[in-house]
């Protein structure tokens, strides 16, 4: 039988938190007695919900301790001089720990019916969405980190894209890092046959920065969501982002996350395939270099029949970074007629980066067609070597076989998305220089 | 498999109770009371002559039994049901070891002759072990083995006649407190086998065990260590069965292998508890220089089975391979899959893994691949297929890849399906009728681990998977 003996884990420091420092935050961010009882309400369970437990997958490869922000109490931050401006989007956000989230929509945008207004004043909206949200339960994966979030949230927007609206421009959404201890809420709700896309960008931020964000995304019956999440922090940053999605009945989702940044992240994504024909993709390119330490989670659950899924997750580690990886298809066991697929390849440049892998099947139904797989590999001398032998120097080869590692995942991007990550690979790729051959 | 077999397979495990799970009245030389404690360990010890140190091991691997808790990962629901406190931990059969079938007491040799053993012996083995309850009451070997100095007994024998040989083994490969259940059986254990092959020879024939629970409420706590010296090579395996009563048994072994440099260690399961047996093992091998360890797993009884072959490849060069099969029927759920720990440069291992879940039967593939830091230009691929056959099956995959070396090469592929109508409705047209066409499919299926069988094993094991499928109609 397996040993997966671990000693008796020191507890995890948690930040602390009395309801005067609920109270406070809610009073800085400006928020109805609703809201409040349901940030007291994720407070009672922070304070008892269980350490993450380090013998699961979930939590194997992070110290839950290291992403932890010391002080969430409230603080009030300087709004920058510069508010965003709309240009090439339905709506630019910018929002920062400790202060209302600085909105720009554009008025086309707004003329149908775009709500995107700070997480304090959505009363109503999410009164609206109370009862969707309830159907789903309590998701199984909660724990430390989203309650935390729910009870100390220092910046919170909301976005609403009416039933039938097709916004053609993304919400583009970004979270600045700095400020120490950053706890963004993201609520996102695409009503019937809607169609957006939102890009939640993390950025910014220093060495004192933690980060631990939660996105809540519905995407009604019907609808098109693409959900970009792109960490691209500051060298120092450490954090923790959640996003859970939810399909209904014939809803397409696309979930696209690119991390590059930080010194230390933990990234859970989770869709629920809960309506009968939903689908939904993730795609996701990773690069680490230095001693940077990346570890992902994905999940899809499919609740319901003929719904579809599908990861494909590439990762590329250079010097002494680590990336790992763990990933759960469930089919339960009412989804009859599903399918999911999941692909997780990671490349490693040097001899000390490092990359783990855990692509995990749960299947309750016997109606179903379901694979996996996954691979670690150094990159193919004999590629390099073909390549230098064209005339190409030792850099430009090892640059273009991990172009050529990545292509396949990026050419299924929409356009706009693939030049900006091939942009972001650029400047990755731009720093791997002076390796022998 | 050709139809004649396959029309030999019309019923398997539904006649389970019949074929292997119809019990002896119980007449024992000694039956210690249900539960566990030093005062049992301190009799077992005794009643085996033990030397002192043997005895310390014990007590101290008791202790710390005591003191870990149970997995908390797993399937802790039925991990839960294990009453530790209403299990017979030691039963000792009438009668003293014998190399001689007639000798063996008349209840049990009915018993093992039901089995088919030692029938097998005479058809193609070189050398056999029946382990009932507690202790080996039969053991023979081939002459000319035992000229050449390959030493193939009891554990208690091998303790006893080349103590010097287990002490400096037992326990490395496995130690005490690798998991609460290996702590268990270094406590508890009696009977199991002792394997030395010397250097340089090859037993080209397979060496066989059999064990058999036959009381209720019974603990079996095998132990086995096998040594292959330089060059040589082994093949062993084992069967087990029990009778099927309302409450629950426990088997809980402990195998150790050790494949000196340039050795060749295959070893073989098929497991076909009844459903309410606790099948919780730990297997383990060390693989050196240019070793070659196998483990083939078959696992088609028990209620819950939990067991992870492991193969650390010492050696450069090394190469394991786990090949398993699990069927989970009605209440079964077979937690079974492979370590490799890849710990020297240039080492290779495949993993093959096959599961057929049924009914409401639950198979989970639980895996890891380790590769060390420096141990470069390893290579690893696992391969796991699932097959589904019911609305209520379940199948689960938790592979785990942890690769501390940039070198390598590591491959993971994981597949879960039903029976496809394709094929089903390929083969009616052909003239089968729904089942038969149903049964061929399962066999395509397991056909890579049936054909690494011995003959007499792979008739078996499709006769056992016919019945299993009897009237399936998914």
């Amino acid at each position: 039988m397996a040993s997966t003996e671990h000693g008796a884990a020191p507890a995890v420091r948690r930040p602390g938190l009395t309801v005067e420092d609920i109270a406070a935050i809610s009073t800085l961010m400006g928020e109805s007695p609703a809201l409040y009882a349901s940030r007291r309400a994720a407070a009672d369970r922070y304070a008892t919900v269980a350490d993450p437990d380090r013998v699961t997958h979930l939590w194997r490869f992070t110290d839950p301790g290291l992403l932890l922000p010391a002080d969430v109490t409230a603080r009030a931050a300087v709004a920058p001089h510069e508010a965003p401006h709309t240009a090439g989007a339905a709506a630019r956000v910018l929002m920062l720990a400790g202060l209302r989230p600085l909105i720009a929509v554009d008025l086309r945008a707004l003329a149908v019916g775009l709500v995107v207004k700070p997480l304090a004043e959505a009363d109503e909206e999410l009164a609206n969405l109370g009862d969707r949200r309830g159907a789903a339960g309590r998701d199984p994966e909660e724990g430390l980190f989203q309650a935390l979030n729910g009870a100390a949230w220092n910046t919170g927007l909301y976005v609403g894209v009416p039933r039938g609206v097709i916004l053609t421009d993304p919400v583009h959404v970004v979270v600045d890092a700095a400020g120490g201890s950053v706890l963004p809420r993201l609520v996102v709700d695409l009503g019937e046959g809607a169609q957006a896309v939102v890009v939640e960008e993390h950025t910014g931020g220093d060495a004192g920065s933690r980060v631990v964000a939660a996105s809540e995304l519905h995407a009604g019956a019907g609808s098109r969501l693409r959900h970009v999440l792109v960490q691209t922090w500051q060298e120092g940053v450490c954090g923790h982002l959640t996003a859970r999605t939810r399909a209904g009945r014939d809803a397409d989702v696309l979930t696209v996350f690119a991390s590059f940044g930080g010194e230390r992240s933990k990234v859970e994504l989770a869709t629920d395939l809960a309506g009968e024909g939903a689908r939904s993709e993730m795609i996701g390119v990773v690069m680490g270099a230095g001693r940077q330490r990346f570890d992902h989670h994905t999940r899809h659950r499919h609740l319901a029949g003929r719904t579809w899924s599908n990861i494909d997750f590439k990762a590329v580690a250079d010097a002494s970074a680590r990336s790992s990886y763990t990933g759960l298809i469930r089919i339960e066991q009412d989804a009859r007629g599903s399918e999911a697929y999941q692909e997780n390849r990671n490349l490693l440049l040097s001899g000390s980066s490092r990359a783990d892998s855990i692509p995990e099947l749960e299947i309750l139904n016997q109606d179903v067609s379901c694979s996996h797989g996954a691979t670690v590999a150094p990159v193919d001398p004999g590629q390099v070597f073909y390549l230098q032998s064209r005339g190409l120097d030792p850099d430009e080869a090892l640059r273009l076989v991990v172009r050529g590692f990545l292509e396949k995942t990026l050419s299924s991007l929409p356009e706009d998305l693939r030049e900006r990550l091939e942009g972001l690979v650029g400047t990755r790729l731009a720093a791997l220089q002076g390796r022998a051959s | 498999m050709n139809v004649d077999t396959q029309h030999r397979i019309a019923d398997i495990n539904q006649n389970y109770a019949e074929r292997y799970g119809f019990h002896d009245p119980e007449d024992y030389f000694l039956k210690a009371p249900k539960g566990i404690s030093h005062e049992l360990v301190e009799m077992i010890s005794r009643k085996k002559n033990e030397p002192q140190w043997m005895s310390d091991i014990r007590h101290q691997a008791l202790d710390i039994f005591l003191a870990k808790p149970m997995p908390t990962w797993g399937d802790n629901a039925m991990l839960g049901e294990i009453d530790f406190a209403n299990i017979h931990y030691y039963i000792k059969p009438k009668g003293e070891q014998t190399s001689d079938w007639n000798e063996v007491p008349e209840q049990i040799k009915k018993t093992f002759d039901r089995l088919g053993i030692p029938e097998a012996e005479r058809k193609f083995l070189a050398g056999v072990t029946a382990q009932y309850e507690s202790e080996v009451v039969y053991h023979s070997i081939r002459a000319d083995l035992e000229k050449l100095g390959v030493l193939f007994m009891d554990m208690d024998s091998g303790l006893r006649e080349h103590p010097e040989v287990v002490r400096k083994y037992f326990g490395t490969v496995i130690p005490t407190r690798d998991n609460k259940f290996s702590a268990l059986n270094t406590a508890a254990w009696s009977g199991g086998s002792f394997i030395y092959v010397p250097k340089g020879v090859k037993v080209d024939v397979p060496l066989q065990a059999y064990f058999r629970i036959n009381a209720e409420n019974m603990g079996q706590f095998e132990r086995t260590l096998i040594i292959a010296d330089e060059g040589s090579s082994v093949h062993y395996i084992e069967g087990c069965t029990a009778p099927t009563y309302s409450s629950d048994s426990l088997h809980s072994a402990v195998v150790e292998l050790i494949a000196m440099k340039g050795a060749r260690i295959r070893y073989t399961t098929i497991q076909n508890w009844s459903t309410n047996v606790f099948n919780l093992v730990t297997k383990r091998a060390h693989a050196h220089e240019d070793a070659v360890v196998e483990w083939v797993d078959g696992n088609l009884g028990s209620k819950l089975t939990m067991k992870y072959p492991a193969i650390v490849l010492k050696g450069e060069r090394a190469h394991g391979e786990v090949l398993s099969i699990a069927f989970a029927g009605h209440g079964q759920h077979q937690d079974a899959g492979a370590k490799m720990i890849h710990a020297a440069p240039n080492t290779t291992s495949r993993i093959v893994s096959k599961s057929i879940s049924k009914d409401d039967g639950r198979s989970s593939y639980r895996g890891l691949v380790k590769i060390a830091k420096g141990a470069h230009g390893c290579r690893t691929s696992v391969e796991c297929d699932a097959l589904l056959i019911g609305e209520h099956a379940r199948s689960d995959t938790y592979p785990t890849m942890d690769i501390a070396e940039s070198d390598v090469n590591v491959e993971h592929e994981a597949r879960v399906s039903k029976v496809g109508e394709e094929q089903l409705f390929y083969l009616q047209s052909r003239g089968l009728d729904q089942d038969k066409a149903r049964l061929m499919i399962v066999n395509g299926f397991i056909e890579p681990f049936v054909k690494e069988l011995p003959m007499e094993y792979a008739v078996e094991l499709n006769r056992l998977i016919e019945l299993e499928m009897e009237g399936s109609v998914g």
